[in-house]
């Protein structure tokens, strides 16, 4: 029986022949994940259910899991505030570009990392990964300086080349061990065709390695999308104001009003869950072929 | 390589909305446009009443320039953060709403413009309430004009009390105050509603102050023998009075009060969760407008903090409300100024006074010739201005928030159990190292 | 030509080290030079005088500094243990012959691509003392209700709670990888030998998912140390500062109170804080003698 479940499906199988010890009984498997399952959708699907409220109701005692007078009120109110929108269309533009940047910039240094050799590389390699290490806030003063004097506050650019802080070392970690996993043959091959360093990166390893990029980027959005200290401070006019410092107008100061709160997270939520969905199987997949050599 | 290629097309067209965008965020500035930019704090309604008619008169007196006032409206913390960033990298800002608890720390940073040569072209100082005007002071020179002011006193649902058999005179002692709550909260717990509301949120000191001024005591003191500044405040809320003051708070945790960690400025009284809140005036903006003409039959007030006994006590409260600054890097020093006194000129304050519930820091809107709207429109008016002249504002010297921290940690600490003597004299220890001592 | 190729790797590396330079190390610097002078909110926009070490000295004699040390290690351990403890678990039940362990994966993800902003909220409004559904059905149960943000001994576990709700998936994630990663022909060839499962565990899984183990260490500590947005935003460090951890604490200290030169100190204390966490892990893990 066993077998037959390695030849069907052939990468699960290794680990359930690994650590089928820890709970021989299925039962408690499925009771353990869906125990778990609960705990992650709760809060998720408590939020859903609030947005559906107006906001009297989403504080009313006793709490109705399916609201006694559903409305569309609250995402109709969020949509249609120009503001908002403006702000949802900033957080669009500063992900999306803080995500090609640094995909861009990050493939670069994985590539440099994974394929020479050159004075000085372990050391940079460490110095780049220990970064992440610094707490982004500490730089907060200096940055608004920096960046009122060139011109940089309030600017969506401003908040793309800030938010790279946050992403390069990750993904300069993740692409080099993704680039490793190509076989170094191939590039070899076509740099004897005549290709170019350059020419071997365009027709060679970009192809090969788009699940890994496909992870980049989604990391990379992940953090822009959801980043909120760096903008607060950084870009906070009406003009460049991105959803998530939005989402805090729904806090005032006589309570927060939960419905419009409910359904600005669950728009929030559904660019960046619809990226997983699509990215999912290249995201483990990256990770996985990414990490082996480590 | 079709792969690469909808990257590429993808990337361009994303670098072609970068190249639109900034520049469609940045207003081509014509020659007679001026924009004037704020920070104020929350809510924002006040500020959008008060600009919408302050930007039309200013507008009107300037026929030959096209004024625009560009204002953020952040929430209380951010609105310090803000203030202090912009500062810091010498932002230009040309207005700003300030607690008036900050304005020492602000003044003494070089943050505020000096308003003094302007106050006194203008003239209306005298017209000023002397606490208010003084509020605005710093070092004798003006740096801010306290715009409107709020009172704390105590509101009740007179349904609630008279359910619980409670008679309203009972609240104005500390001991008629701790059985009344003994009582409320019997009668009312099964409903969900609670007794007393007590504040257990971040402006908790505020609430203690009053009980420490009606006995005598202070926050802080002159003193002779600082080591840098010689003549210098030091932390004496720690005598037996602050002691005293905040027994009275433990008696009433003691007793059943719950301290409330979030505030919600009067809201969770009208919404009958509380049936005794001590609040500012501000409550009464929490109620529906249509509603203040019959409020009174509702909701009782008694224009004073409970005292430890009412025969020999006279009562105090504390005085908040915002001051408007201009700040050191406005490039329109003069175009602000005119805006600040247009928005506190009772044609253009009385109706986000009236929709609000703030009271009025000009004797001519308290008392004079504006009053009568203002009398005829908020509940309890006149009660609640008799209590401008006890009411006490916070020192503005630099160092307040932070003593105002030690105090409301030492607060906390009693609320969860630490003896009030300990918990001061431990707070006042570090207030002392803060100031210098 | 040649010299041109050798300076091919830095020109690949040019974009990523001017951008760290200029928006993470530039900054990093400006803040080493912020802990040595005396700047705060009296004196950011006139000279900063140079004080030497006394803002750390300052730091060192205050008796909140000590209580939010504490505060973190609560928070960072209870965060790191139960984030590894809870990710290692899933990851490893994943891997079971089970019905729908993509799906599963995915919805495990889901916490892990929300805000801050919106954890904080969400469990701030589930475990809210008087309309909050927890506490509701406490009540129902027939229990008194509890003030989860008013008791000092309690807050810091609803936002080490939260905290697990938002950082595991990441665990999950990175674990699944490093289970994907053994390649299933070593189980076998145990099976052969006739290793027990407990064998197999200890012998095989657990060495070559080492190092995944030790990188995803290494990783949520030191994201948990740096970590102050949720506390912020749930208890903003309260009550009884029994949520202030040392990155909330400097939070504070800049932007509440205007010590500016204290919060650059207890920033760069973090960064040693951090880097010795690595330091140790590396040690526990002796990585000098790996072999994978």
């Amino acid at each position: 029986m066993e077998n037959g479940y390695i030849m069907k499906k052939k990468r699960t199988s290794s680990v359930f022949v690994s650590s089928k010890w820890f709970f021989a009984e299925k039962p408690v498997i499925y009771i353990l994940l869906f125990t778990y399952l609960f705990l992650t959708l709760l809060p998720l699907v408590w939020v859903l259910s609030t947005s559906f409220k107006s906001n009297e109701e989403a504080i009313s005692l006793p709490p109705q899991f399916i609201p006694t007078n559903p409305t569309f009120d609250n995402y109709l109110f969020v949509l249609t505030e120009p503001h908002i929108m403006h702000s949802l269309f900033n957080s669009f533009l500063v992900s999306i570009g803080s995500t090609i940047l640094s995909v861009a910039i990050s493939a670069l240094g994985g590539y440099a990392f994974a394929r020479f050799h050159f004075k000085g590389k372990n050391i940079l390699l460490s110095v780049i990964l220990g970064l992440f290490m610094i707490p982004v806030l500490i730089n907060i003063i200096p940055l608004y300086i920096m960046f009122s004097q060139i011109g940089l506050l309030n600017s969506l650019i401003g908040l793309i080349l800030t938010f790279q802080i946050l992403i390069i070392p990750l993904n300069i970690f993740l692409l080099k061990s993704y680039f490793e996993t190509i076989p170094r043959e191939l590039e070899e091959a076509a740099l004897i065709d005549g290709c170019s360093t350059l020419g071997v990166l365009r027709r060679i390893t970009i192809p090969l390695s788009m699940p890994g990029f496909a992870i980049a980027a989604v990391l990379a959005f992940r953090f822009s999308w959801n980043e909120f200290i760096l903008p607060i401070v950084l870009a906070n006019k009406p003009d460049s104001i991105v959803f998530q410092v939005a989402l805090y107008e729904f806090v005032s100061l006589y309570g927060i009003e939960w419905g419009y709160l409910t359904a600005g997270i669950n728009i929030a939520i559904i660019p960046i869950l619809v990226l997983m969905l699509i990215f999912q199987k290249q995201m483990i997949s990256g990770l996985t072929l990414g990490a082996i050599r480590h | 390589m079709a792969k690469l290629k909808i990257l590429i097309t993808v990337s361009f067209a994303i670098l072609f909305l970068f190249f639109i965008s900034p520049m469609k965020l940045i207003p081509i500035i014509a020659q007679e446009e001026i924009t004037l930019t704020a920070i104020f704090a929350e809510p924002k309604e006040r500020w959008d009443m008060l600009l919408e008619n302050a930007t039309k008169i200013l507008n009107e007196r300037h026929p030959d320039k096209t004024i625009k006032i560009d204002y953020r409206v952040l929430p209380y913390s951010d609105t310090r953060t803000q203030i202090l960033t912009a500062m810091a990298g010498k932002t230009p800002i040309d207005l700003i709403s300030l607690d008036q608890i900050w304005l020492g720390e602000f003044a003494e940073a070089g943050f505020l413009s000096d308003l003094t040569s302007n106050t006194q072209k203008w003239n209306k100082s005298s017209d000023w309430y002397v606490q208010n005007w003084e509020g605005g002071l710093y070092n004798d020179q003006v740096k801010g004009i306290w715009a409107w002011t709020d009172v704390r006193a105590l509101w009740y649902w007179k349904d609630l009390l008279d359910k619980a058999e409670i008679n309203p005179d009972e609240l104005e002692n500390w001991d008629g105050y701790i059985s009344a709550s003994n009582k409320l909260n019997q009668f009312l717990q099964k409903d969900g509603i609670q007794g007393m509301h007590l504040v257990g949120a971040a402006h908790s000191p505020d609430m203690w102050y009053p009980y420490l001024w009606m006995i005598g005591g202070e926050i802080l003191e002159k003193r002779d023998g600082h080591p840098t500044k010689q003549n210098y405040w030091y932390p004496t809320y720690n005598s037996d009075f602050g002691v005293r003051a905040l027994q009275f708070l433990k008696d009433q945790v003691d007793a059943g009060t719950k301290p409330q960690i979030n505030h919600y400025w009067g809201q969770e009284f009208a919404d009958k969760k509380f049936a005794i809140m001590l609040e500012g005036s501000w409550l009464l903006g929490q109620f529906d407008k249509n509603e203040w003409d019959t409020l009174k039959e509702k909701i009782g007030m008694i224009p004073m903090f409970p005292v430890p006994n009412s025969s020999n006590t006279n009562t105090s409260t504390l005085m908040g409300g915002w001051l408007l600054s201009i700040p050191e890097t406005s490039q329109n020093k003069d175009l602000s100024w005119e805006l600040l006194t247009i928005m506190v000129e009772p044609n253009v304050l009385i109706p986000m006074l009236l929709q609000q519930g703030y009271l009025p820091t000009q004797k001519s809107i308290g008392e004079g010739e504006y009053s009568a709207k203002l009398k005829s429109t908020i509940p309890y008016y006149e009660e609640l201005v008799s209590l401008i002249s006890l009411g006490k504002g916070r020192p503005n010297i630099p160092e307040y928030p932070i003593v105002a921290e030690h105090i409301r940690n030492a607060i906390e600490q009693v609320y969860n159990g630490m003896d009030p003597k300990q918990a001061l004299d431990e707070a006042s220890k570090q207030s002392a190292k803060a100031l210098g001592w | 030509m040649l010299i041109l190729k050798s300076f091919e790797p830095y020109l690949f590396l040019l974009p990523s080290i001017i951008i760290l330079f200029v928006f993470l190390f530039i900054p990093l610097i400006w803040n080493v030079y912020i802990s040595l002078h005396d700047v705060s909110i009296l004196t950011i926009i006139k000279e900063w005088n140079f004080v030497g070490f006394k803002n750390f000295y300052n730091i060192f004699s205050d008796y909140n500094f000590y209580n939010s040390l504490k505060v973190t290690l609560v928070f960072v351990c209870g965060s790191v243990l139960l984030q590894f403890g809870i990710g290692l678990l899933i990851a490893l039940l994943l891997n079971q012959q089970i019905r729908a362990s993509g799906l599963f994966r995915t919805l495990f993800i889901i916490p892990w691509t929300v805000s801050t902003v919106i954890t904080g909220f969400s469990f701030k409004f589930l475990f809210d003392d008087s309309f909050g559904i927890i506490n509701y059905v406490i009540e129902k149960v027939g229990l008194e209700s509890i003030g989860w943000f008013s008791d000092p001994n309690l807050a810091i576990w609803i936002v080490i709670v939260a905290n697990t709700w938002y950082g595991a998936p990441f665990t999950i994630l990175f674990l699944t990888a490093g289970l994907l990663s053994i390649n299933p022909t070593l189980y076998e060839a145990a099976i052969i030998d006739g290793a027990t499962k407990f064998r197999r565990f200890f012998y095989i899984t657990l060495p070559l998912l080492k190092s995944f183990i030790l990188t995803n260490l290494i990783l949520v500590t030191v994201w948990t140390i740096n970590f102050f947005d949720l506390q912020l935003i749930m208890t903003n460090g309260g009550p009884l500062s029994s949520t202030t951890t040392l990155s909330l604490y400097m939070y504070k200290q800049a932007f509440e109170f205007g010590y500016f030169s204290e919060g650059a100190a207890v920033g760069i204390l973090l960064i040693i804080m951090n880097i010795a966490v690595a330091f140790v892990y590396l040690k526990l893990f002796d990585v000098r003698n790996k072999k994978t």
